[in-house]
């Protein structure tokens, strides 16, 4: 492991982590430490027909709470966003309580900014473009993936336009993230296992990118070591609150690594495949992930040394780094393989004719400029999608 | 002779050395996503005491106009980037990757990303050009 002599970087971190079993129920104090009385619940219909998810954030929030929207839908949209602040501006909402994965929290995260700031969505695309804090916004995760309740991005689809509004922003990270295991245990295997290994494929982008830094390293090698040790448990047994518990934790690490040190190529092409096939992002991208370690090898094999060894593979002393950086691609797919999710793109229904289009999308992705080995190049994002599939 | 930058002199052989660049005719021969305008932060410590903003009509490899324009016209421009002077000193000096300083924060950047990924290697032909204008910096 070594880093540049001119080695410089920004990293962010203003979350505040509340852990533990059934802190849920201490939202309503979190309310009142922002100063805030009328928080809006943000969820999916899912979530608030099918479990008691909500009514336990409800109970919890007392008469604090003055709405549920439970409009949020997978790739949730500039719509969705305008109907949930619609309904906040209505109910007079000083604060947001999303419980949810990603799509969720993202739909808070334009809610928050139009809040605060009003107009349509559209009019805040970019980064670092709001001059002010948003509407206070507290996160309660129900899947232990995305980490998106500490970073500074928000994707937000534009179905009008048929494109991706992608708005990043210090203002966008959340305030407080309640990581409560008991609100994770309802999430089936096949979720768990999925959101599991997208926190560990931001793990790796995180160590391998050029904007890497010893922090998110850092945040980023505990988060796999927690992920190798507890994923299985956690897909084995979901009433292992031990293990949704520690894989929250993971999840956020990782999401505070990668939000300040970037993502990379195995995102470009996961993005590209969630967005024309449906394929779930933590299934792709642990689909993706082990073709990438080796499309990359080359460039960085020392950080890859260093995942191989958080990922558990024996016998790496004395190997040099690129044989033990080796090992992380193959420890990577046995993970995958362990919590039995699909390890090929076909198995995914993801056809061969629908390669080239794949990669061509993913060369505009903002996750590709931070590859370690460049990758602005059809042929080669090709070679790595014929891998995979 | 050196152009102080930012300045309409500058400017003005900036223009001159995008349109000389065969690599930036090139890498932005597809590009139609129309202006973009470069804001550069006041900064009375070293003599600026106004933003100044650079305007860029692309279109094809070629810059059809470049002039300065107030912040209210900026805003008209698909895609607006700003930072500090000491952040676009950065960038025309090299040390700085446009693209990678706005990913970081070090530039705001109002517009679609992805576009402008897209064309990572034309924004990096940008900053070649602008490295072989002589460039007098305010704060040397």
């Amino acid at each position: 492991m070594s880093y540049d002599k001119d080695l410089n970087f920004i990293f962010r971190f203003k979350t505040k982590i509340v852990f533990g079993p059934d802190t849920a129920k201490d939202v309503g104090m979190e309310v009142d430490s922002l100063g805030c009385s009328k928080a809006l619940i943000v969820t999916d219909s899912f979530i608030s027909s099918k479990t008691d998810l909500v009514e336990r954030v409800k109970t919890a929030l007392g008469n604090r709470c003055v709405g549920v929207f439970d409009g949020c839908e997978p790739d949730s949209g500039v719509h969705i966003v305008d109907k949930g602040t619609e309904m906040g501006r209505k109910v007079k909402a000083d604060c947001l309580v999303s419980v949810g994965g990603g799509s969720s929290i993202d739909t808070s995260k334009g809610m928050a900014i139009c809040l605060k700031k009003g107009g349509n969505l559209r009019d805040y695309t970019g980064i670092n473009f709001l001059d002010a804090p948003i509407t206070p916004h507290i996160v309660i995760p129900t899947t232990g993936g995305t980490g998106s309740e500490v970073t500074y991005a928000a994707v937000i689809k534009d179905h009008e336009a048929g494109r991706k509004l992608l708005i990043a922003d210090n203002f966008l990270i959340p305030d407080i993230a309640i990581l409560d295991p008991l609100m994770t245990v309802g999430m089936p295997p096949m979720v768990t296992a999925g959101t599991g290994m997208d926190a560990v494929t931001h793990a790796v982008e995180a160590i391998h990118s050029l904007q890497r830094d010893p922090i998110a390293d850092a945040l980023a090698l505990h988060a796999i070591r927690l992920a190798k040790r507890y994923l299985p448990d956690a897909v084995k047994n979901g009433n292992d609150i031990t293990a949704r518990g520690q894989m929250l934790i993971a999840a956020n690490m990782a999401g505070s690594a990668f939000s300040n040190a970037q993502v990379g190529v195995v995102h470009a092409l996961a993005h590209s495949v969630g967005a024309r096939h449906g394929v779930p992002h933590g299934v792709a991208n642990s689909i993706l992930l082990p073709h990438c370690i080796r499309f990359n090898l080359s460039e960085c094999p020392d950080r890859y040394a260093m995942v191989a060894e958080a990922l558990g593979v024996e016998d790496i002393k004395g190997k040099s780094d690129e044989k033990a950086g080796a090992g992380a691609a193959d420890a990577a797919m046995a993970l995958a393989k362990s919590v039995g999710l699909p390890l090929r793109l076909r198995d995914v229904k993801v056809p061969e004719s629908g390669l080239e289009t794949l990669a061509n999308d993913a060369l505009s992705d903002g996750s590709i400029v931070y590859n370690p080995r460049n990758a602005m190049d059809h042929a080669l994002l090709l070679g790595i999608l014929r891998q995979a599939w | 002779m050196e152009f102080p930058f930012p300045s309409e002199e500058w400017l003005k052989e900036y223009h001159s050395q995008i349109n000389s660049s065969e690599a930036y005719k090139k890498a932005a021969a597809t590009w139609e996503a129309g202006a973009v305008v470069l804001v550069i932060s006041k900064e009375p410590r070293i003599g600026l005491n106004e933003d100044f903003a650079i305007w860029l009509d692309l279109l094809k490899g070629v810059c059809r106009e470049s002039k300065k324009v107030t912040l209210e016209e900026a805003q008209k421009a698909p895609f607006v980037i700003t930072g500090d002077y000491a952040r676009w000193k950065q960038v025309v000096k090299k040390v700085l990757d446009p693209v990678k300083g706005m990913m970081q924060g070090k530039l705001k950047l109002k517009g679609d990303l992805p576009t402008i990924v897209r064309f990572v290697k034309a924004s990096q032909e940008l900053v070649e050009c602008s490295t072989r204008v002589p460039t007098k910096f305010l704060d040397e």
